[in-house]
């Protein structure tokens, strides 16, 4: 049994780190908020190479793997950063017979969505190529872009109504489906990102904050908080792993591991972003504090690409039809 | 990324399963219910059982050979685990013995104590137990009040021990004591090797929740324990109590074995039972069986975490306290789906054999799993101290003399 990142992917997740501690920050998200753009962009994330990381190399890209890019979006949640690596992943599947396109989302000439009917689509505020299945088909087009005032201004979220639509494939119900599941991988892996960098913060912040003549942190019930935020952390980081493996080398267990990693990932970066408010107290309860940054990041991805009772829900069916039956 | 065995342990996993196949008529399986049938013969098919195993030497498989083991990896050490638990042989019955009291006496034992002790340890010839737990001191173990006094050359011991797993069928013990109450309380403790058929000692079985008797109280009225079955020096008890929590980690710290039941056990009673409910309950009890099933999954991944870092020659770091907190609670959900999935058929039981009276009984031995072996509240002390850096608490006992404190 080898279940552990290889040293080329955590040199890259160091690479990664520092990329995006370099290019983005919670900071940049509160800026967003107000309009200011999102970081690091969909230019600089193309430039460095990571929108092409699930491109083949016969496209342009990188030829990576979803765990490659797994690693990667694990560092870009971490700092919030924008646009979603989940568009990259499941734009890749989806155009996997289209080389002209997947050349332009490696390079980021195109500013691709992908849509799930007339809801809100992650990245869909900016784009120019909408992705969608029309009656079973695959279809590309250009539409008209209405988004709200966000929850989370990172994730670009706006609803698209399509005004022109090219078909690419027909009876793509099954690449849709995959592309959706590892779509629900890289955003796990970007909540997973999210969800440490709070636990760290609310640690950070118990070790220096002083109550009652000692650190908070050396109470236990604010200890156990930051402890349990902690262990589900690490659990949601196995799963991840499990999936973004699936997703490379087993596709026959992607649907179960998908399913189970979002719904996870949905609880636990709730809970550490509402641990890491509350261990701050009132400070963490204003709009200077990043803690509500990472709280506003968990509180719309729960409900991104289905929430966690849909996933249980899914898990649910799988495991009754036999998924773990080997 | 893989979950395949290395060709090492592929060839290591295949001859444990050609042993365990050669042998396979003079090991007890859980399946066999015989577990209902007399107490004193299924101790007896145990200890035969554990001695069958240590003769085929797949019994302290990481042990050195220079005290009667295998000279093996900790991984190797899993692999026996994973196929002992495939071929549905229980819990060796000297598992105490074999993850806590014998690295324990490896450690600061004296030759003549390895000479006399751990052969025989592994062949279950000897049974162990951990006599550690009082009924004042279960979390705060140094608060231990039994008394240990030496006379001459024998030292006098006066107590009681509580919790004690095994201790009604043990023939030895690993026994902390105070030996010198002026002294602050980790350091006036001092263990021994303490013979549990000797004059004295008194173990009366505790009934638990559940209606199982795993565990005992055990008192001691001027036990009398020669000063060769000291481990370690007068005072270092409580160093040679850390080598046996560390050694429990590593017993514990491998796998990615469900603790309680699995989640195939759940999958199979949730395709009998779910259909069989109207569509609204149908889509609750899916969400029970779904967050049971990932909480499960989460556990058993992270599992397979731990094993690679095993099977690459690393220790369980108090990390490894994670796995058990986190199995606990993915166990309670996979029990408590599994009972309520039975709904009326689980408020009685109709026997044994009954699929109810499984479910029920591992809902009421899962209570005790969070208590034994570290109570969820210590385990999480020790990661926020130990893994996340976070401050102890301040804590007025750990210097005072333990006779001049309040005691407790």
């Amino acid at each position: 049994m080898n279940f552990e990142l290889d040293d080329v992917q955590r040199a890259a997740a160091a690479g990664a780190r520092a990329f995006f501690a370099g290019s983005a920050s919670p900071g940049d998200a509160r800026r967003a908020l107000g309009g200011g753009p999102v970081a690091p962009g969909r230019k600089a994330l193309a430039d460095i190479g990571y929108l092409g990381i699930p491109v083949p190399e016969s496209a342009g890209g990188g030829g990576g793997s979803v765990l490659d890019l797994a690693v990667v979006a694990e560092q870009a949640g971490a700092v919030l950063a924008g646009p979603s690596l989940v568009t990259a992943a499941r734009a890749a599947v989806l155009l996997a017979d289209q080389p002209d396109l997947l050349a332009a989302l490696a390079d980021g000439s195109a500013a691709f969505a992908v849509l799930d009917g007339a809801g809100p689509s992650i990245d869909a505020a900016g784009a120019d190529s909408f992705l969608a299945l029309d009656g079973g088909a695959l279809v590309v087009g250009s539409g008209k872009v209405t988004a709200g005032t966000p929850m989370d201004a990172t994730r670009g979220l706006a609803s698209v109504r399509l005004t022109s639509r090219t078909v690419l494939a027909e009876d793509a119900g099954e690449r849709w489906a995959r592309a959706r599941d590892t779509a629900l991988v890289v955003l796990a892996a970007e909540d997973l990102g999210a969800a440490a960098r709070a636990v760290q913060l609310g640690v950070d912040y118990a070790k220096v904050r002083t109550a009652f003549g000692r650190p908070i942190g050396s109470y236990q019930a604010v200890k156990h908080a930051l402890v349990d935020a902690w262990v589900g952390v690490e659990q949601l980081r196995s799963l991840v792993w499990w999936a973004a493996w699936a997703a490379d080398s087993a596709p026959q267990e992607l649907p179960l591991a998908a399913a189970a990693a979002k719904a996870f990932a949905a609880k636990t970066l709730e809970r550490a972003a509402e641990t890491c408010v509350q261990v701050h107290g009132g400070i963490g309860f204003t709009w200077e504090h990043d803690a509500h940054l990472y709280w506003r990041r968990a509180k719309v991805d729960r409900l991104l690409l289905g929430d966690e009772a849909e996933h249980l829900d899914a898990v649910a069916g799988l495991v009754l039809a036999g998924a773990l039956d080997r | 990324m893989d979950f395949d065995d290395t060709a090492d342990e592929a060839a290591y996993r295949a001859g444990v399963r050609e042993l365990l196949d050669q042998h396979a008529a003079e090991l007890v399986r859980l399946d066999s219910g015989e577990e209902a049938a007399d107490a004193a013969q299924q101790e007896r098919a145990l200890r035969q059982t554990q001695r069958v195993l240590a003769e085929a030497g797949l019994v302290g498989v990481s042990w050195s050979r220079e005290h009667g083991g295998q000279a093996g990896t900790l991984a190797q050490q899993a692999i026996v685990n994973q196929e002992l638990a495939r071929a549905r042989v229980p819990t060796l019955i000297n598992h105490i013995g074999l993850g806590m009291c014998g690295p324990t006496v490896v450690a600061h034992g004296t030759p003549a104590q390895h000479e006399k002790y751990l052969a025989r340890l592994l062949r279950a010839d000897d049974v162990w137990c951990q006599l550690f737990s009082e009924p004042a001191s279960g979390s705060d173990l140094a608060a231990l009040r039994t008394t240990a006094v030496l006379d001459g050359d024998e030292w006098v011991v006066n107590g009681q021990k509580v919790w004690t797993t095994l201790a009604h069928v043990a023939d030895y013990g690993i026994l902390l004591t105070r030996t010198d109450p002026d002294r602050p309380k980790h350091a006036g403790l001092t263990m021994f090797v303490v013979d549990m058929h000797a004059p004295g000692v008194t173990v009366r079985p505790l009934k638990q929740l559940g209606g199982q008797s795993d565990f005992n109280e055990v008192f001691f009225d001027d036990v009398l324990i020669a000063d060769s079955e000291r481990l370690g020096e007068p005072g270092e008890g409580w160093r040679v109590a850390l080598t046996t929590l560390l050694n429990e980690r590593v017993a514990v710290g491998g796998g990615g074995n469900d603790l309680g039941l699995s989640i195939e056990s759940l999958a199979t009673l949730a395709r009998d039972r779910v259909p069989q409910l109207p569509p609204d309950r149908q889509v609750l009890a899916r969400q029970a069986v779904g967050r049971a099933s990932v909480a499960a999954l989460a556990n058993r991944y992270t599992g397979y975490r731990r094993y690679t870092a095993i099977s690459r020659g690393g220790l369980p770091g108090p990390e490894a306290s994670a796995g058990k907190l986190a199995g606990t609670a993915a166990a309670k959900l996979v029990a408590d789906a599994g009972v309520r999935l039975l709904g009326d058929d689980a408020v009685y039981s109709r026997g044994p054999d009954s699929d109810d009276g499984r479910w029920q009984r591992n809902q009421a031995w899962l209570p005790g799993i969070a208590i034994a072996g570290g109570t969820d509240e210590v385990l999480r002390n020790i990661i926020g101290e130990r893994v996340l850096g976070l401050p102890p608490e301040p804590r007025e006992d750990k210097t005072a003399p333990f006779n001049a404190g309040s005691r407790s």
